[in-house]
């Protein structure tokens, strides 16, 4: 088997006096969509910020496409291939949805190749392309949604991480997101996706890690978690 | 003195004031830090100016990039080893330690160059427009000061470095995330605001005498500008920097020079009270 994409071994980080991660093992192989669930405070935005380099790791290894990028910075994180769409969607204001795409190119010095990348990302939402000169946060959560995962993607990463896909959107909309990121997994990125509502994480992941109180409760194949009578119970409210 | 005359007068000197006031407006609306280096920046690059001419011969307009060129250094320096070692710190530490720099810089200017007022005198002539006088140094000063103001406008606008300013301005967590460092747009954006600082007391040189004397008025000045117009824009500095020159030169004729300090400070004031924003208050950097 080859060695996965992303690798993360005992990672334990946390905030100030505050430990949330108590040695995290997760791996993602390369073309995956592996969904982490878990309930409010379990630790998985910290999760997903430690790996982009936003939180300090204390403790642990996180090994991506054999380099290693423990506390390495989030721009060399970035570089190294992993973007992260975060929670919240965090679309910056008074500036025009074209400009936030931009942003999310701005470590690439490939100029021409970056415009061809926003033509991409129009195809792939086409409502982008026509609010692209609209500030990005006038648009409905769904649109911002879109626009954030559009500007996560103009990096051109191997491993797009998700922070909370769904939260506070209609079910249609997140069919419509759902089917953008399969789109995009085609692509050949790599998905690592956070979700709070385990029943969408698990119909686009085929592999899910549930997080407890900062460690890792149970993994595997989510059509096996999904048949798990405590998952059920806990999480899928059957 | 006739209207037109009058208002001329406050057209130049308030393409100065916007000039002069748009990097204080930017480091504040970035970075949250009020800098009172910001007039000694403005003498800085006006006695830079002037000593390069007086003493070397340099002509002003050659002079005028490398002062930019010295005073972005200058700033991205204080801000990279100092201002960022406290730049996330509530605003009157950041306030404490600018003034504390500041009483560095001025001293060390009273000390070396003195206070004499000094200007620089091109003698470029006249022209007389329907009755109008305008020297040409006035004209040129003016014409500078509105290019460089609109340079920083389109650079914050359309470039990759313009746009790293606003998203750290808006947003510093998700500006990481997009690979910005976000201490070096820091460092970038001080070094802005004192090249921008520096150019426009270069301009000044041409028009007005510079002394050390004038640094807390300049900065003061730039104040205004900024509560007048709108705080963190640049159309905004623009605004309240033809507003400020305008309500100088208007109130310097109706109730004398002596007080037209005074009145934009009260205009200040009254906006203050009634239209907090400023003229044009933008929530993003345009």
């Amino acid at each position: 088997m080859p060695e996965p994409l992303l690798k993360v071994t005992g990672l334990a980080s946390g905030y100030g006096d505050v430990q949330v991660l108590w040695g995290v093992d997760l791996d993602v192989n390369e073309g995956e969509i592996v969904c982490i669930v878990g309930s409010n405070g379990a630790g998985k935005t910290t999760l997903l910020r430690t790996i982009s380099g936003m939180v300090t790791a204390r403790q642990g290894e996180i090994r991506f496409a054999g380099e290693n990028l423990l506390n390495a910075g989030p721009d060399a994180v970035l570089s190294a291939g992993i973007a992260h769409v975060p929670e919240g969607r965090r679309l910056f204001r008074g500036m025009s949805v074209k400009d936030n795409l931009l942003l999310g190119a701005y470590l690439r010095s490939d100029r021409s190749e970056v415009e061809g990348d926003l033509d991409h990302v129009f195809d792939l939402f086409p409502i982008l392309k026509e609010r692209a000169s609209q500030d990005a946060t006038t648009m409905s959560g769904g649109e911002q949604q879109m626009c954030a995962i559009a500007r996560g993607i103009m990096s051109r990463p191997k491993l797009l991480m998700i922070d909370e896909l769904s939260l506070g959107l209609a079910p249609r909309l997140i069919e419509r997101l759902g089917e953008g990121l399969q789109a995009i997994n085609r692509h050949g990125i790599t998905i690592l996706l956070v979700e709070q509502d385990v029943m969408t994480a698990f119909e686009l992941a085929s592999r899910a890690f549930v997080v407890e109180t900062g460690r890792i409760a149970k993994s595997g194949d989510t059509a096996t978690l999904s048949d798990d009578p405590v998952i059920r119970q806990a999480y899928l409210g059957a | 003195m006739d209207l037109g005359q009058v208002l001329a007068n406050g057209i130049v000197l308030g393409a100065l004031y916007a000039c002069l006031a748009v990097g204080f407006s930017l480091v504040w609306g970035v970075l949250n830090v009020i800098n009172m280096l910001h007039g000694s920046f403005i003498i800085l690059g006006g006695y830079l100016t002037f000593f390069a001419w007086h003493l070397f011969g340099v002509h002003p307009l050659l002079m005028l990039p490398v002062v930019g060129a010295l005073l972005f250094c200058l700033g991205y320096f204080l801000q990279a080893v100092f201002i960022n070692k406290v730049v996330t710190a509530p605003v009157l530490t950041t306030l404490t330690l600018t003034f504390g720099l500041d009483m560095i810089l001025y001293n060390f200017m009273t000390v070396y160059f003195s206070a004499t007022p000094r200007q620089v005198t091109l003698d470029l002539g006249s022209i007389d427009l329907f009755g109008i006088y305008l020297p040409n140094e006035r004209l040129l000063g003016m014409a500078l000061a509105l290019l460089l103001t609109g340079l920083l406008f389109v650079t914050m606008r359309s470039s990759s470095i313009g746009r790293a300013i606003v998203a750290v301005r808006m947003d510093r967590f998700a500006a990481a995330l997009m690979g910005i460092k976000v201490n070096r747009i820091y460092a970038i954006t001080f070094g802005i605001g004192a090249l921008m600082a520096g150019t426009a007391g270069a301009l000044f040189a041409l028009v007005y005498p510079v002394t050390t004397n004038l640094t807390g008025i300049f900065l003061g000045k730039a104040f205004v500008v900024c509560v007048i117009g709108g705080l963190g824009s640049v159309p905004g500095a623009l605004v309240g920097g033809l507003a400020l020159g305008l309500i100088e030169s208007i109130s310097g004729v109706v109730f004398g020079p002596q007080h037209s300090l005074t009145v934009g400070f009260v205009v200040m004031l009254v906006l203050l009270v009634f239209r907090p924003t400023g003229l044009v208050g933008v929530k993003g950097y345009e």
